[in-house]
């Protein structure tokens, strides 16, 4: 190639071998990429099971519940938490890489390294079981309070 | 990552004096955060981008779709992007045709997409040579006003296109090969049973009887679909990377991913806009949408390109969508 390459780049970016991988990895900001590669990088040791209960800090307040699904698209990375709020089921999806999130806390751990494994990767069979749901929000609010 | 606001106090090559500019550092490359920190202009850079009138069309750019990804803005609002890369898109030729009781006819040809000369024919070969640039895939015409001709040889760059404008992007759309008359033309089809024979996803009858006896010529019928340009028009160019050379844009965009798109200043919210507020009577620097001041002129190049920040990131307009109303 005639141009340049700048500091630490391969050549091949230029062609556009594997640039959409090298921007899945540098377009979010530093924290969405810790979160990318350690809670939400199945291979990681300290990845995050459906099943965990998680706390996400959002600008308007913190939101606690019950991870139900996480849907992997690189930068478009998602979860859901699912959780009782004032005796309505309420879930809330958040993409990894917003910037509104500042930051994921786990409460409790399902699979391995904690509690119960989850025999689903999506756990929305939840949304008909109103009785393990009651279980899981006093869980939830005793554990966060 | 330092996220760093860099205010702007004269003209500048992005924003506003009221607008700031927000320059994204790449963490993969430590250089790039110190040059990105300084986001210094130099007066003859601003100088050389003084040109633009709003009457001018400016040169447009190939580049080669690599596909689609997401950013978010300062609201924290998604924005989907496409990813558009220019691979070494350079000036071939600069042409004037007279025209009959016209102004003549003032074009420019960019080639982009550098190729072996040994699959390159001899015309081609010298045709390049001539511009003094490696052989290269594909050759495009942009007509532009006089003032907008850029000299032959010349390397364009990302920076062309400003952060915070609008563009035409138009390439060949996707090829669908020989499609049904429900796809191709969204007919109805028939039901999917009571007594429907071999029939769900025809056409139906295509005419009349007798009279008119025959079928109308345009009549809509099953055929090749796709494989034709396409234009997306205002679509809004979100950031802007001359490290790799990138230009993200908001949106969809015709074709397969490594399929070349060619970009060029939206005629309807960039030109016609600049020309119905010129006639009104305003400023030079209100013909343009909010938050820019000029537009590279006649081109963005390389060598603007090494004295200007690498990563440009257009600035967020409108009110914030997850604030209430009130």
């Amino acid at each position: 190639m005639t141009q340049d390459v700048p500091d630490g780049l391969p050549t091949s970016l230029l062609e556009g071998k594997a640039l959409m991988a090298h921007l899945a990895k540098t377009l979010p900001t530093p924290a969405a990429q810790t979160l990318l590669s350690t809670y939400f990088n199945p291979r990681h040791p300290d990845h995050v099971l459906p099943g965990s209960v998680l706390s996400v800090s959002l600008p308007t307040g913190p939101f606690a519940g019950i991870l139900i699904s996480i849907r992997r698209k690189g930068i478009d990375t998602s979860f859901t938490l699912r959780n009782v709020v004032q005796r309505t089921g309420v879930e809330m999806r958040f993409n990894v890489c917003s910037p509104l999130i500042k930051d994921v806390k786990i409460i409790s751990r399902a699979g391995q390294n904690g509690g119960k494994r989850m025999r689903r990767a999506k756990l929305f069979y939840l949304r008909d079981q109103p009785g393990k749901m009651t279980a899981i929000s006093t869980a939830v609010k005793k554990a966060s309070s | 990552m330092i996220l760093t606001r860099v205010q702007t106090p004269l003209r500048s090559y992005v924003a506003s004096t009221s607008a700031s500019v927000l320059v994204r550092h790449v963490t993969s490359s430590p250089g790039l955060q110190a040059q990105a920190v300084k986001g210094g202009y130099s007066t003859e850079t601003t100088a050389t981008i003084s040109k633009w009138t709003p009457t001018s069309i400016r040169t447009g750019l190939i580049a080669k779709k690599r596909g689609m990804a997401a950013v978010w803005n300062d609201h924290g609002a998604r924005v989907p992007v496409t990813v558009l890369q220019i691979e070494n898109c350079q000036v071939t030729k600069t042409v004037e045709t007279p025209r009959h009781r016209k102004e003549p006819y003032y074009g420019i040809q960019v080639a982009a997409t550098d190729k072996r000369p040994k699959l390159v024919t001899a015309t081609m070969r010298g045709h390049f040579r001539k511009a003094g640039v490696p052989p290269k895939q594909i050759v495009i015409e942009f007509p532009v006003t006089q003032d907008a001709l850029v000299p032959v040889g010349t390397t364009l760059s990302a920076l062309h296109f400003v952060p915070g404008q609008f563009v035409d992007v138009a390439a060949k759309s996707v090829g669908k090969g020989f499609s049904g008359v429900m796809k191709r033309w969204n007919f109805g089809g028939l039901r999917a049973s009571h007594g429907v024979s071999i029939s769900h996803r025809s056409a139906g009858s295509t005419g009349g009887h007798q009279d008119p006896g025959r079928v109308w010529p345009g009549q809509k019928m099953a055929g090749r679909l796709g494989g034709e340009r396409v234009t997306m028009q205002n679509l809004l160019v979100v950031r802007i990377d001359t490290v790799l050379n990138l230009i993200f844009v908001k949106g969809a965009v015709p074709g397969p991913d490594g399929g070349h798109v060619f970009i060029s200043d939206a005629k309807r919210k960039m030109i016609s806009e600049a020309i119905r507020k010129t006639k009104k009577g305003l400023a030079v620097e209100e013909c343009l949408p909010a938050g820019l001041d000029v537009l590279p002129f006649p081109a963005g190049t390389k060598e603007m390109a090494e004295k200007l920040p690498k990563i440009v990131v257009a600035p967020t307009r409108g009110r914030n969508p997850f604030v209430a109303l009130d």
